[in-house]
């Protein structure tokens, strides 16, 4: 494979570069005097940070319905979060032409809850820095897709520190085209390599009502979440989470019922609907005012799911979501 | 539900599509053949009418079993509509399996001809909850 070894700088002047066009934009990162947080840049970049330590919010929750015509978007974000985009487009929540997404190389991040003095941004100091500290989420400690090998380009770090990169779309060569240098072999090994496969998910639902107990039906986590884009959740009326009138009258025909109720419906609900398209992002977590391990629910899930069509959530653009196609010989022992 | 459940009573919700698994039901009532009578079906114009969350909903509320019956797979009077039924029904019992109530969802194609195979499967599954039902009482 081919890429562009970089020099100090060549990123921030090819993305200026980008941004002096009519109607350029970039969405990356910003380094501010209260740490690293996401940012829409428009004209030039400044204080611009290429990584970001702090996971907040997946930032493609910023780009549904995104379709305006004319207007050139660079997306320079960490490859949970630009899987999360190749989602949305699949699902056609936003329009590929006028995006051109770099994923960046995650070493992993910290919460934003638990953010505590500085945390370095450069890539050695950071792995350095996760080695030194468990401080890291634990959706990115097991995240088994942290490379930047997904959309139409990606920045990797090799070994040496060195940041490479490496178009994978005729789009993405409009980045390196905007840089000097020639093109040259990628090295094999990166720093940030493939992750081994974790165990299939198990869990019973004791465990799961105990996890559970202290939600309190905020629906911050599906608010949140990248991927739950329906405008019209099933969850907004009065079918599956009765209130006042609705309410009342379901428990004087079924009997006393504990407050909040539909928990399991409302999680176990969600997390079928986007058991496909989940990144594992952690943003659920993130926005949990409870401290409830959903990661682990919809992370163990989606794999356990996705992994029964061979089919891995932002992948690639031209695979189809599994539950909007069929082949029709498969799936022979599905009958009881 | 106004009156107060049996007690020894196994509850189960059954999507039917209207033109196979509804109509074998229909014909083994004209046959005289008799299924539990805690079976409930719910007609549904195809069974990828049946999105999972009805039947997470149906178990959530009080059902002891769902069951989501269609016609066999190429014979779907929408031509392709259990082809996708299959795929979802198949990730959503993977999705039970991972929180070990795998029993409680099962799939079926019964044509509309086949009334005995749809009694068949129906008493097999009441059978099997029933004993679910009842070893867990004694415990």
């Amino acid at each position: 494979m081919k890429g562009r070894k970089l020099k100090k700088g060549d990123i921030e002047s090819a993305l200026n570069e980008f941004l002096k066009g009519d109607q350029h934009l970039v969405l990356g990162f910003e380094k501010g005097e209260n740490g690293v947080s996401p940012k829409i840049f428009k004209g030039s970049l400044d204080h611009y940070s290429l990584l970001n330590p702090v996971f907040g919010a997946n930032a493609a929750l910023y780009l549904r319905r995104l379709f305006s015509k004319g207007c050139q978007v660079m997306l320079m974000l960490r490859p949970c979060e630009i899987r999360a985009y190749v989602e949305l487009q699949k699902l056609t929540q936003i329009e590929r032409e006028d995006i051109i997404a770099v994923s960046i190389d995650c070493p992993g991040t910290i919460s934003s809850k638990d953010k505590k003095g500085d945390v370095p941004t450069e890539a050695d100091q950071l792995t350095d820095y996760f080695k030194s500290s468990d401080s890291m989420r634990w959706a990115c400690s097991v995240c088994g897709e942290r490379r930047g090998v997904v959309g139409d380009a990606g920045v990797r770090i090799d070994r040496n520190g060195n940041f490479w990169v490496i178009p994978y779309t005729e789009k993405g060569e409009t980045l390196l085209a905007r840089m000097e240098g020639e093109s040259e072999e990628v090295p094999a090994e990166m720093l940030i390599g493939e992750s081994k496969k974790a165990d299939k998910f198990q869990v019973d639902m004791e465990t799961f009502d105990k996890d559970f107990e202290k939600c309190t039906m905020c629906m911050n986590c599906r608010d949140m979440c990248p991927v739950c884009y329906c405008i019209d959740c099933v969850f907004h009326g009065d079918e599956y989470i009765p209130k006042g009138d609705a309410l009342i009258n379901k428990i004087l025909r079924s009997g006393s019922t504990k407050m909040p109720q539909g928990k399991e419906l409302f999680h176990l609900i969600r997390m079928y609907h986007v058991s496909q398209t989940c990144v594992g992002c952690g943003a659920c977590e993130e926005a949990c005012p409870q401290g409830i391990p959903l990661t682990k629910y919809f992370k163990g899930i989606s794999e356990r799911l996705q992994g029964m069509f061979a089919y891995m959530s932002g992948r690639s653009f031209d695979e189809a979501i599994p539950y909007l196609t069929f082949l029709e010989d498969e799936l022979k022992d599905a009958e009881d | 539900m106004g009156e107060a459940k049996k007690k020894d009573g196994v509850e189960i919700v059954g999507f039917a599509c209207s033109f196979c698994t509804f109509k074998a039901s229909e014909m083994a009532g004209s046959l005289r053949m008799k299924y539990p009578e805690g079976v409930k079906l719910v007609q549904v114009p195809c069974s990828s009418r049946v999105d999972p969350a009805f039947v997470i909903k149906a178990i959530f509320e009080g059902a002891d079993g769902v069951f989501v019956a269609g016609c066999h797979p190429g014979d779907c009077h929408f031509i392709k509509g259990n082809y996708y039924t299959r795929r979802k029904i198949a990730a959503l019992k993977e999705m039970f399996d991972a929180f070990s109530m795998k029993e409680k969802l099962r799939l079926f194609w019964v044509s509309a001809a086949e009334a005995r195979r749809f009694v068949e499967k129906v008493t097999d599954m009441h059978n099997e909850l029933k004993e679910r039902k009842n070893e867990r009482e004694k415990a």
